[in-house]
């Protein structure tokens, strides 16, 4: 019961949604913008999942004193203090809780995210070699597109954004296409398979 | 040791080191390269100057992070000074959860910059009439398609909690139909949703702002016309910020310009060390 049930709903919604689309009469538009608007309240009680879920793993780590406790102790409070100033004091341009956004938190994810940057450079110098044909054909189209794309490319000739710009457009866009042409097939699959109870792992846990 | 292994075995801190030189040197030595501006920059600042002021509203979506805010969030600036500039209604709205902090610093900064130059009303840009900020809200396909409805069952608040209908702006901006265009400034595949369920079923004509590494997905939305324009990375923000500046619209020339040159001599520094790289192990392979 506890898997034949989900399984009817997901049935039942997913054959009346795929043939809702095709049918602009009041009442199927009507059921259809009911039906997004419970998904929208559905996806917002999964935040409350998620949070939930932080306080109980972070909480464990700080009552049995594991590693880095004292990281999970910060996460918690960082949560309850940023969650009360924006609720208390508001969230508009000049507030608090702005300025603890802007000030703290977006450079630390700014930084994280510039170190990537090194790490980038020097795997590139050790890893990016033309061992093979696939290799240097690789490490040139990156070369093109790296000095196409930049403003100096201009001053190496006069064409050479152009082509870096074709290589964007037409091997790139080639290969990107069937790539999407996979996904979109896989989706389809994927998705009948959902709606026709083949594939089950959605549900989770054992018969 | 040899020449070439010399090279080959360059140490990670000198990496570093040059790295943080070339990053840091244009800042204080700009090198003022002129930009080539790309079709699909041009593409979007003509689209956004075809809109009549006053009109049809442009949707900004604002779903970049802060990790990727030195890429978007000029974007953002630009495409906001443009609108603002032709008298042009924004709706901002964001569907990840760490967009709401940048995208009401965008709206301020910019709105703040053309009212301290504004001598009247009609020059100012006031929250409610020129531009209202959505804020964020779960389950973005479901909302999405639900926007071309009604945006007020979607946000029945801004995300400052005042009631859109309380708006002279959102009381006009109703659904999809009053949008010129929705551009989708993001850090991840947030343009996917809105070309894939939108733009089938009501027609909204979609534009996005993505970084770098994300741009060479977007070219078959491009060819096709589901996108009527896109920024590509940096270099996209700073051919837009080119765009508004010749064109008037601001006379400060923007952050991305000067980001692109730490960007290019960062790029050069790495296509030497390739170089350098492949140099030592070409050698180093037939000497064995």
């Amino acid at each position: 019961m506890k898997r034949t049930i989900p399984q009817a709903i997901c049935l039942m919604i997913g054959i009346v949604m795929v043939v809702q689309f095709f049918v602009p009469h009041p009442i199927s538009l009507q059921f259809n913008s009911m039906i997004l608007k419970w998904v929208i309240v559905l996806t917002a009680f999964a935040m409350v999942l998620a949070i939930g879920n932080l306080i109980m793993h972070h909480t464990a780590k700080i009552e049995k004193k594991r590693e880095g406790w004292y990281y999970s102790l910060v996460t918690l409070i960082s949560m309850v203090v940023m969650a009360i100033i924006g609720l208390c004091l508001g969230v508009e341009s000049e507030s608090l809780f702005q300025k603890i956004y802007l000030n703290i938190l977006a450079p630390l994810g700014s930084t994280m995210f510039a170190l990537l940057a090194y790490y980038m450079a020097s795997a590139a110098y050790r890893a990016f070699k033309a061992r093979s044909l696939e290799a240097t054909l690789l490490l040139i189209a990156a070369f093109v597109v790296m000095i196409g794309f930049m403003p100096f490319g201009q001053y190496l000739h006069p064409k050479f954004p152009a082509f870096a710009e074709w290589v964007m457009q037409v091997p790139n866009m080639a290969s990107k296409r069937g790539i999407l042409f996979g996904i979109a097939f896989g989706s389809i699959a994927t998705a009948l398979k959902i709606i026709l109870g083949i594939e089950r792992s959605w549900l989770g846990g054992k018969e | 040791m040899r020449w070439f292994e010399l090279i080959s075995r360059i140490d990670r801190r000198i990496i570093y080191l040059l790295l943080t030189i070339f990053v840091i040197l244009p800042f204080f030595i700009p090198l003022k390269i002129s930009q080539n501006i790309m079709y699909q920059t041009k593409k979007l600042f003509d689209f956004i100057e075809d809109i009549q002021p006053n009109d049809k509203a442009v949707i900004i979506s604002i779903d970049y992070t802060p990790q990727t805010q030195p890429e978007c969030h000029p974007m953002a600036l630009a495409l906001l000074k443009h609108c603002f500039r032709r008298h042009i209604p924004v709706l901002g709205v964001s569907f990840d959860p760490q967009g709401p902090g940048l995208a009401v610093e965008a709206f301020a900064m910019v709105a703040n910059e053309i009212n301290r130059e504004a001598t009247n009303h009609q020059d100012s840009i006031i929250y409610g009439e020129d531009y209202v900020y959505l804020g964020w809200k779960s389950g973005r396909i479901a909302a999405i398609i639900q926007m071309g409805e009604s945006i007020k069952d979607v946000f029945p608040r801004d995300y400052f909690r005042n009631l859109i209908d309380s708006f002279p702006l959102t009381q006009r901006i109703r659904n999809y139909k009053d949008v010129a265009i929705a551009i989708i400034v993001a850090g991840a595949a947030y343009s996917d949703e809105w070309v894939m369920y939108a733009q089938p079923r009501y027609g909204i004509r979609v534009g996005a702002g993505v970084t770098a590494v994300m741009a060479p997905e977007y070219y078959p939305y491009l060819q096709v016309g589901q996108f009527s324009g896109m920024l590509s990375g940096m270099k996209g923000a700073a051919e837009y910020e080119k765009l508004i500046f010749d064109h008037g619209y601001t006379k400060v020339p923007g952050k991305a310009g000067t980001g692109m040159d730490s960007q290019s001599m960062v790029h050069l520094l790495i296509i030497v060390f390739i170089l350098l790289g492949n140099i030592g192990y070409f050698f180093t392979r037939r000497k064995r």
